[in-house]
C-alpha cells in the first residue's frame, strides 16, 4: 500500500512540475519576443511592455524567469495589470464565489447520472433507453450558451424571477426568506445549465460500466443462486461497476473550470471563469497563467485523492 | 478450411451490429447530408460570381424574418436573393442567413475535421509509441532517467489537468484567433483520448497470437506498428474521431461567442451564433436557425460515434 502511495505521489509531483512548466511557457508561445505581442496595436502602449517586461523579468535567462515568476505568485508580489491587486488573494476569491455553484453542479450531476445511467442499462435496448439515449446526446451536443439563452427567456418569461448574477439589486430589503429565495433562484439556473454536459456525460459512462458488469460472471452467478433482481443489480452489480467513478472524481475539476467560462459570462456571475474570461480580454497575462496553473495544480490535488480513494475501496490496489 | 463468407469478415459483423441501432443509422444519415450540404455550399457560394452570396450587404433589408421577400424599391434588382424570398431571413447587415449558414457550413465541417485530423495523429503517434516501445528507457549516455510510457502517460496526464477549453481561449488570444490557429490549438488540446485508447488497445495486443506471428516473421518496429498494431486498434480511433468532430464544432462555436471564434468574413455556424444573440427578442430567427443547425449536427455525428463505439465492442454486440 505504501509503495503505492509513494508512486503516485511521486508521479504527481512530475506532473505539477511539467504544468508550472506549460503555464509559464504558455506566454511565450506568442511570435517573436513575448512583449511585443501586438506592436501595431495602439492600445499597447510603451509603458505596458515597461510593466510587461518587470512582470516576467523579460531581460533575464529563461529560467531565472520561470523562477521568479513562481516565487512572486506564491508571495503574493505578482500583481494584476489591470488594478495592480495580488493575484493570489484575488482568484481565491473568485474561487469562494464560484464554489457555490460548482458544490450545487456536482451534487446535481451526481444525483442525476447514476440513477439515469443504471435504469438505462437495465432496460438496455427498450424505447426508454432509445429515447433517453437520444435525450442525453442532445444534452451534449447543444451549445451551451444556446440553451442558457433559451433557458434565460424561459423562466424569466414563466416564473417572472431574476436570475442573472448572484443576487438582483437592491433585494437586500425584502427581508431573509426573500433574499433566501432571490439567491436560490440566482443559484439553479447557473449550477443545472452547467450542469446538463456533465450529467450527459457521466450517465452515458455508468450506463457502459453497468453494461460491462452485468454481463460478467459474477452477475451471472448471482442471478444463478435466485437473489432477487435488485439485489443483483444494487449489491453486486453496481458496487463494482462504481470503482471507475472513484478515479474520475479528480478530473471532473478541469471542466467545472473551463465551463464556468461560459455559464459565469452569461450569468454574470462573479466567480473564477469569468475572472478568467475577463482577465482575457484585458490581456491580464499574471492572471490569466496563474490561473491557468492554479486550475491544473487543483484538478493533480483532485487526482491525488481519487488515486488514495480507490486504493481504499479496491482491495485489489493493497495487495 | 473454407474460405471465408462475406458476412463473416470483421467490417460486415460491425455493420450489421452498426444496422440495429435506430438512431445510430439517422445520425449517420444526418452526418453524410451534412457533408452533401457543405459541398453544395462551396459550390454555390464561392467565386467571383457566386449563386447566392453570403458576403453582399443590402442594409434597406435588415432583421427580415424568414420567408421575407426583398425590397423591391431600394434593393437593386441584382442584390435580390436568387430564391425570390430570404429563406432563412436576414442579418443585422441585410445578408441572406441561408447563404451564410451554406458557406458556414464547409468552414464548421473543415474546422471539425482538420482538428481532429491533428488529434487523432498525434494521438496514434504517442500512443503507439508509448504501447510498443512502453518499456524503453531514455536518457543521455548511462543515466536512464524514464522509459517511454512513463514520458507519454506523464504528457497525456499534464494536457488532462489543464482547463481544456481555457487553455484553448488563453492560446487563441495570445496568438489571435485565425481559422488555421483555431483547428490547430483545438487539434493540440484533443489527443489524450485518443492517446490512450490506442495505447491500452496496443498493450493489449501484442500478446495476441497474430502479433507473435507477425513478430516470427520479422516484422519489427514501424512495420509491426503500423501494419499490424495499429490496424487492430482503429475501431477506438474511428470512435473518438467522429466524437471529436462533434466536440470541435461546438468548441469552435463556444469561442465564438466568447468573441475569440473564427473571425469575419468567414462564417461558420458559431459565429453566426455568436452575432445573432445581440438581436434575440428583436430576430430570434438568427439564434434559433443556428443553434438548431448545430445541435442536429454535433448531435448526429455523437449519434453515429456511439453507434460505432458500441458495434466495436464484441461484449455487447449480441444482445
Amino acid at each position: 500500500m505504501l509503495p503505492f502511495l509513494a508512486h503516485a505521489c511521486w508521479r504527481k509531483l512530475w506532473t505539477l512540475l511539467l504544468i508550472s512548466i506549460v503555464s509559464f511557457l504558455v506566454i511565450h508561445l506568442a511570435p517573436g519576443a513575448p512583449s511585443q505581442i501586438d506592436p501595431l496595436n495602439p492600445r499597447f502602449t510603451k509603458e505596458q511592455l515597461t510593466r510587461y517586461r518587470a512582470a516576467f523579468d523579460l531581460d533575464k535567462p529563461l529560467y531565472v524567469q520561470y523562477g521568479l515568476f513562481y516565487h512572486r505568485l506564491f508571495t503574493g508580489q505578482l500583481r494584476a495589470f489591470k488594478d495592480n491587486q495580488p493575484v493570489l488573494p484575488k482568484i481565491l476569491q473568485r474561487a469562494w464565489n464560484s464554489f457555490p455553484l460548482f458544490v450545487v453542479g456536482t451534487i446535481l450531476v451526481w444525483c442525476f447520472a447514476f440513477p439515469l445511467g443504471v435504469a438505462t442499462a437495465v432496460r438496455r435496448d427498450s424505447w426508454f433507453d432509445r429515447a433517453t439515449t437520444v435525450l442525453v446526446f442532445a444534452l451534449i451536443s447543444v451549445p451551451g450558451f444556446y440553451l442558457s439563452y433559451l433557458a434565460i427567456i424561459f423562466v424569466v418569461q414563466t416564473f417572472h424571477v431574476d436570475v442573472i448574477g448572484i443576487q438582483t439589486f437592491g433585494r437586500e430589503a425584502t427581508g431573509a426568506w426573500g433574499q433566501f429565495m432571490d439567491r436560490t433562484w440566482h443559484l439553479v439556473l447557473p449550477s443545472l445549465l452547467g450542469a446538463t454536459a456533465g450529467i450527459a456525460v457521466l450517465s452515458r459512462y455508468v450506463r457502459s460500466q453497468m453494461l460491462e458488469v452485468l454481463s460478467s460472471d459474477y452477475v451471472r452467478t448471482a442471478r444463478a443462486k435466485g437473489l432477487p433482481e435488485d439485489a443483483v443489480l444494487y449489491r453486486h452489480a453496481l458496487r463494482n461497476g462504481l470503482l471507475p467513478f472513484v478515479t474520475m472524481l479528480g478530473l471532473l475539476i478541469p471542466g467545472l473550470i473551463g465551463g464556468s467560462v461560459i455559464f459565469e459570462t452569461i450569468f454574470a456571475w462573479p466567480g473564477i471563469g469569468r475572472l478568467g474570461y475577463e482577465a482575457i480580454l484585458a490581456r491580464d497575462y499574471p492572471v490569466v497563467i496563474a490561473l491557468n496553473f492554479i486550475a491544473a495544480l487543483l484538478t493533480v490535488v483532485g487526482t491525488l485523492c481519487s488515486d488514495i480513494l480507490y486504493m481504499l475501496v479496491d482491495p485489489r490496489i493493497r495487495l | 478450411m473454407t474460405p471465408r463468407a462475406r458476412g463473416d469478415s470483421p467490417g460486415w459483423l460491425v455493420w450489421r451490429a452498426f444496422r440495429r441501432n435506430g438512431p445510430a443509422v439517422v445520425g449517420l444519415g444526418v452526418v453524410l447530408g451534412f457533408f452533401l450540404i457543405a459541398l453544395v455550399g462551396v459550390a454555390l457560394t464561392k467565386g467571383a460570381q457566386p449563386v447566392l452570396d453570403p458576403r453582399e450587404v443590402r442594409l434597406p433589408d435588415r432583421l427580415q424574418g424568414p420567408f421575407a421577400r426583398p425590397n423591391r424599391v431600394a434593393v437593386p434588382a441584382a442584390s435580390w436573393p436568387r430564391l425570390g424570398v430570404y429563406l432563412f431571413g436576414t442579418d443585422e447587415l441585410g445578408r441572406d442567413v441561408f447563404a451564410r449558414m451554406l458557406e458556414g457550413a464547409f468552414v464548421s465541417l473543415s474546422v471539425g475535421f482538420v482538428a481532429v485530423g491533428l488529434a487523432v495523429m498525434i494521438g496514434i503517434v504517442l500512443g503507439g509509441l508509448a504501447g510498443h516501445y512502453g518499456p524503453v528507457r531514455l536518457g543521455l549516455g548511462r543515466v536512464r532517467l524514464l522509459t517511454v510510457d512513463t514520458l507519454v502517460t506523464g504528457i497525456i496526464d499534464v494536457m488532462l489537468s489543464f482547463p481544456t477549453f481555457f487553455l484553448i481561449l488563453t492560446v487563441v488570444a495570445i496568438i489571435k484567433p485565425s481559422i488555421w490557429n483555431i483547428m490547430i490549438v483545438i487539434g493540440l488540446t484533443s489527443w489524450e483520448g485518443t492517446a490512450r485508447f490506442v495505447r491500452a488497445e496496443i498493450l493489449s495486443l501484442r500478446e495476441r497470437e497474430f502479433i507473435h506471428a507477425a513478430q516470427a516473421a520479422g516484422a519489427r518496429g514501424p512495420r509491426l506498428i503500423f501494419r499490424h498494431l495499429i490496424p487492430n486498434a482503429i475501431g477506438p480511433v474511428l470512435v473518438s474521431a467522429t466524437l471529436g468532430v462533434a466536440g470541435a464544432i461546438l468548441t469552435e462555436s463556444s469561442l465564438s461567442f466568447l468573441g475569440f471564434g473564427v473571425p469575419p468574413p468567414d462564417a461558420t455556424w458559431g459565429n453566426i451564433l455568436a452575432d445573432g444573440k445581440r438581436f434575440i427578442f428583436d430576430a430570434p430567427w438568427l439564434t434559433l436557425i443556428p443553434g438548431t443547425a448545430i445541435l442536429v449536427v454535433v448531435l448526429a455525428f455523437n449519434l453515429f460515434g456511439e453507434g460505432l463505439r458500441e458495434a466495436f465492442n464484441p461484449r455487447l454486440r449480441e444482445g
